[in-house]
């Protein structure tokens, strides 16, 4: 499932659908809103685009790390404190591969795909900067 | 014929998104968001610098493909394009 939604997902479902025959290991990266003395998160996505990269970085991901299957969801809209940003999940036969295709794909989501965050803080609001200055890495 | 800006984020918040403009034949890319952006000095201001030329952060995309800023001067718009204009991405 590759997806971008305001909708939080079942994590344990997720986990279930992702153990295949072959499955050794499956890695979680759950992305959360941290309490940075914020209020809220607010993140927006350019969709039309994004989800095609997703899916892109998923295809690649899977090649390159043997994996069995990925899941990405980001989600948009308004989160709270504690809430589920960005939820990976890769089933692999093996460990290394899980957790370096896990790592590979939260990387290429932060280095290229347009999303944006914005803290709703108690003392202003403040748009998160990127941490690749012309996002075009991927 | 017609062309689609859309500005997201801190851009989005400050010019506003999905403007459809009407443009002229060989119309280029650059002077369409100058045009557009102008219409707000805050916004105009935080896409380009004191010379117009975009600045360093700013991603292109046009139809989904990104473009160099430095490139976009020479580049004309067609009939139904869609131009995106947006600050780096801070997704995950």
């Amino acid at each position: 499932m590759i997806a971008i939604q305001t909708e939080d997902v079942d994590i344990g479902k997720l986990i279930t659908a992702a153990k295949q025959r072959g499955t050794g290991a499956i890695v979680v990266f759950d992305g959360i809103v941290r309490d940075d003395d914020i209020r809220e998160m607010e993140l927006e996505a350019y969709e039309e685009v994004a989800v095609p990269e997703l899916e892109k970085i998923a295809t690649e991901a899977k090649k390159t790390y043997n994996l069995l299957s990925v899941d990405i969801i980001h989600r948009i809209g308004r989160l709270a404190v504690g809430e589920n940003i960005l939820i990976i999940v890769v089933s692999a036969g093996h460990r290394e591969q899980a957790y370096g295709g896990s790592r590979f794909i939260i990387e290429a989501i932060k280095a290229g795909v347009p999303i944006w965050k914005k803290e709703l803080r108690k003392d202003g609001d403040r748009w998160v900067p990127g941490e690749h200055q012309h996002g075009c890495e991927t | 014929m017609t062309v689609k800006i859309r500005f997201f984020a801190r851009f989005r918040e400050l010019l506003g998104t999905d403007i459809v403009v009407a443009v002229p034949k060989n119309k280029g890319l650059s002077d369409l968001v100058k045009d557009v952006a102008g219409r707000n000095k805050e916004g105009y201001d935080a896409i380009f610098d004191e010379k117009g030329a975009f600045r360093e952060f700013v991603i292109l995309m046009q139809n989904g493909k990104r473009l160099e800023t430095s490139d976009a001067p020479e580049i004309k718009v067609a009939d139904g394009d869609e131009i995106a204009v947006f600050p780096p991405v801070a997704g995950g």
